[in-house]
């Protein structure tokens, strides 16, 4: 079968980079291949990707080496908008990849730069909106649409242009669950209908791994791994066991009293239908919950809400009748659909917003009559993008920038210092440019930027948004570490998996109110979209188990 | 756990409410549901209704006309046909801000006419400063009233442009002419809004570390939002080259471009707003040429009552009319 693309020992290193993006890479990329290219923040997924359309080297310049043809094109002739009738890309940031203003236009945009006559582009518009649901939104406003829809509009304007080879760049990475799910199903269906190649770059496993053909792993630029998903799965076990979904890490731990010999012979699940399928057939060993520790939940109030009305427009409010507490020790995450007024919410606890009705109390004094700085002592809200943070030169400037206008002094001051580097590990990093830090690194600073002042509540608005497994299981830890000295954490999250791992509680945004809140093993248990794998497979068995740590294997099903 | 308040009753949830938690041991559910619906997409109406084409022909002839006619009884007249169209097309609110600079401006120029203007007869007030003879007259203040009217009416006539038909058709009318200008200026339509919740989530990144950016002194409220500009420039310069990359995998400058032009009926609306469009056009014409549209201020004020009953502006008042029936934004 004639190969799509090729990549022939591709180095590549951006302009004014010490080291290459991409380092010696060669590999092969068949017809109607689903690629899963996965890899630590850094690593080179996108490079990878920007290499199959051409921005690399063309759009980015830098230093080149080695050849990436595609359908015969060599890349280091054929130019971005000569392979985009064969190359489509979907990049992360939904905001940052469209041009026009409305929907249809969007999608329109593509066709007309392809130079195809107008009638056509009205029908492939329209297939485009129908095959992604979005007929409804042919009119909107993209400033008007939610991240989902932003990102499902972006696919269908690639889409229609019907290339052999899609790529997508971390395209669940600014959805919730529902939103993902939706965007990788139009994906399979493309795939499976046109017999179009994928290669999709993603940090979240769990939701993608069972779409893949093939595998790719990149460390520092290389490929580490190349193989198809039972292979990579093996190779996981001992190397990577994070990077795995979480059903396969629970029958990962199955096989570990197996032996490698064992291990090395036998196939993980993908998938929470294919481990109920495996865990039907076994009958040597059944899984059980390990006894787990009860969380105390009687700490001090921090924060309490009464009778909260949130919103922009005072006749639509976004949730009302809002009645929260939240307590010291507490490490609490926050869900619900997108839009559902999460990041709203949270903002009305330093602050930032007003309420429309009702109250906010921070360690017992109204928000509303707290100045800036009192209100930062209290709670610090770290948002979405920790690049929102820097205004300083180094990362001990950013801190001093903190503490100064929190108003902190003398030995109270480099105490607060001293303690936020030791926690978060930025001795080694003082004297750096914040912005030229990888992604975990960045969001470290800016933990400590908003966090120096040792407030009892730290709100995180998706910390894990396009964070790599690796990175999680730190930020977690980072967090209960948090919590320790009693203070108390609020995650406002879409990853379910990353949630039940660190929260002790949960609560669910929807409908305008709060829909459910209680501790994560009772939230979480049972839901549709917001439950983890492992509790999918096991509700009904073991209810509320939300992790694979929480699960021992032999004797007799409870 | 923290068991606050009632509501929505948990039975319901975990008998496979919203989250489908059927089966599953009942969390503790606090809060009350509150109906909460986001806004459905807005349906076209009014002027927004026709074809961009047509109603581009029609806000030409009210702007023309606000800048051609003299008479106040017909420049307010115009006014209100503009003011009427915006809210039939549901902009009204929008176009506030535009509104706000006509007022500003046209406050001030109604204000400096009356003064260095000197050719009127009906003095009100008159005073001496060294050389200099300021009058205030009936027919000053008319025209500087007048002017600012006019003022006013060509500036909505310019917000209902940019508020009633949307960016993508605007690019549609200018490619014909320059697509490059076209699309800065779609770009710059997408873009402005994307640029704004930057500025304004960097200042909340601030705020939320404690940094006081609403108090103080100007020049302190200056102060503390410098770092935030550099922030601002670097975060557009990284959202620019985003959207280059983007355009350029999406075959821009690839040559050979063509225009997807919606295939769309002419409805009887569409049809009779150009007809009157048309009309508008012949009636300024014809009655700029036969001078039925003239109107003197100084030294005395015409009759502006008498000239509403020519032909031609009747032609005219009837055609920028009509599409504020044809149109019929009272169907939504």
């Amino acid at each position: 079968m004639a190969e799509i693309a090729r990549f022939d020992r591709v180095t590549y290193t951006y302009p004014g980079a010490p080291r290459p993006a991409l380092e010696d890479v060669s590999l092969r990329i068949d017809p109607a291949e689903v690629i899963l290219v996965i890899g630590g923040s850094g690593s080179g997924k996108s490079t990878l990707l920007r290499c199959l359309n051409g921005l690399v080297p063309h759009f980015h310049g830098g230093v080149f080496a080695g050849r990436v043809t595609v359908d015969e094109y060599d890349t280091r002739e054929a130019r971005p908008h000569d392979l985009a009738r064969r190359v489509g890309l979907v990049f992360q940031d939904p905001e940052s990849q469209s041009v026009m203003t409305t929907v249809e236009r969007e999608i329109a945009f593509g066709l007309e730069n392809l130079g195809i006559q107008s009638r056509a582009i009205t029908r492939l518009v329209e297939e485009a909106l129908i095959s992604l649901g979005l007929s409804h939104l042919r009119h909107a406003t993209l400033a008007t649409l939610s991240g989902g829809e932003l990102q499902k509009v972006a696919l269908a304007a690639v889409i229609a242009t019907q290339p052999h080879l899609l790529l997508l760049d971390e395209p669940t990475s600014q959805l919730d669950p529902v939103g993902s799910e939706e965007l990788l199903a139009a994906v399979r269906r493309l795939s499976e209908d046109t017999g179009a190649t994928i290669v999709l770059a993603e940090h979240r496993v769990e939701r993608c791994l069972h779409l893949a053909t093939r595998v790719l792993y990149l460390e520092s630029g290389r490929v580490a791994v190349d193989a198809e998903p039972q292979e990579f799965a093996r190779w996981a076990i001992h190397a990577h066991r994070e990077l795995l979904p979480p059903v396969a890490r629970l029958f990962a731990q199955r096989l570990d009293g197996y032996g490698a010999a064992h291990a090395a012979a036998d196939r993980l699940p993908m998938t929470v239908k294919d481990a109920r399928h495996m865990l039907d057939v076994i009958e040597d060993s059944t899984p059980h919950r390990l006894p787990h520790a009860v969380v105390p939940t009687d700490g001090e109030v921090v924060l309490e809400t009464r009778r909260l009305r949130v919103g922009y427009d005072p006749d639509i409010p976004l949730l009302d009748e809002v009645d929260l507490t939240l307590r010291r020790g507490e490490l609490v995450a926050l869900m619900g659909e997108n839009g559902a007024g999460k990041s709203t919410l949270v903002r009305h606890f330093n602050g930032l917003l007003h309420p429309l009705a009702g109250t906010v109390t921070l360690l017992g004094r109204d928000v509303a009559s707290l100045s800036v700085a009192e209100a930062a002592r209290g709670c610090a809200l770290l948002g979405q993008n920790p690049g929102d943070y820097f205004v300083k030169d180094t990362v001990a400037e950013e801190i001093d920038h903190t503490l100064d206008a929190l108003g902190f002094e003398g030995q109270e001051r480099s105490g607060k210092a001293t303690r936020i580097v030791a926690e978060l590990e930025l001795a080694g990093l003082l004297a750096r440019d914040p912005r030229e830090l990888s992604g975990g690194e960045r969001t470290r600073v800016a933990l400590a930027a908003v966090a120096c002042g040792e407030p009892a509540l730290l709100v995180l608005d998706e910390p894990t948004r396009g964070m790599d497994p690796s990175h999680k299981v730190e930020l977690a830890r980072l967090l209960r570490g948090w919590t320790a000295p009693g203070r108390c954490v609020l995650l406002v999250t879409h990853d379910v998996e990353f949630a039940a791992r660190a929260a002790t509680r949960v609560l669910v945004l929807g409908d305008g109110g709060v829909l459910a809140d209680g501790p994560a093993d009772e939230v979480l248990n049972g839901s549709l979209f917001f439950s983890t794998q492992v509790n999918r497979l096991l509700r009904h068995a073991l209810p509320g188990v939300l992790h694979e740590d929480e699960i021992g294997w032999g004797g007799t099903l409870q | 756990m923290t068991p606050t308040g009632g509501g929505l009753p948990a039975s319901s949830v975990a008998a496979g409410g919203p989250m489908g938690l059927r089966g599953a041991p009942e969390p503790v559910v606090v809060g009350r549901r509150t109906v909460r619906r986001r806004a459905p997409e807005a349906t076209p109406r009014g002027l927004a209704r026709l074809r961009p084409g047509v109603c581009l022909g029609f806000i030409a002839a009210l702007g023309i006309a606000g800048l051609a006619l003299a008479s106040p009884v017909q420049v307010a007249v115009l006014l209100a046909v503009t003011l009427l169209s915006l809210w039939a097309s549901g902009a009204l609110r929008a176009a506030v801000p535009y509104l706000k600079v006509a007022l500003y401006v046209g406050a001030f120029l109604a204000l400096l006419n009356p003064i260095f203007s000197r050719g009127g007869l009906d003095v009100l007030w008159q005073t001496t400063l060294g050389p200099l003879t300021v009058k205030l007259t009936v027919q000053g203040i008319a025209f500087g009233v007048t002017s600012a009217l006019r003022l006013a009416t060509v500036t909505l006539a310019f917000a209902l442009f940019t508020l009633v038909i949307d960016p993508d058709e605007q690019l549609g009318l200018l490619s014909r002419l320059s697509f490059r200008s076209g699309l800065v200026l779609s770009l710059a339509a997408r873009l402005f809004p994307v640029f704004s919740r930057d500025a304004a989530r960097l200042a909340d990144a601030q705020r939320a570390r404690g940094v006081e950016l609403d108090r103080g002194r100007r020049r302190e409220r200056a102060a503390a939002r410098v770092p935030l500009l550099a922030a601002l420039l670097t975060r557009s310069l990284e959202r620019a080259v985003d959207v280059a990359a983007s355009m350029e995998a999406r075959a821009y400058g690839s040559g050979g471009r063509t225009r997807w032009v919606r295939r769309r009926r002419w409805t009887a609306a569409d049809v009779l707003t150009a007809a009157a469009a048309a009309v508008a056009g012949v009636a300024l014409v014809g009655g700029l040429a036969t001078g039925a549209f003239a109107y003197d201020f100084f030294p005395l004020l015409d009759d502006p009552w008498a000239m509403l009953a020519n032909g031609w502006w009747l032609a005219l008042a009837v055609a920028l009319a009509a599409p504020l029936v044809v149109t019929r934004p009272w169907r939504r």
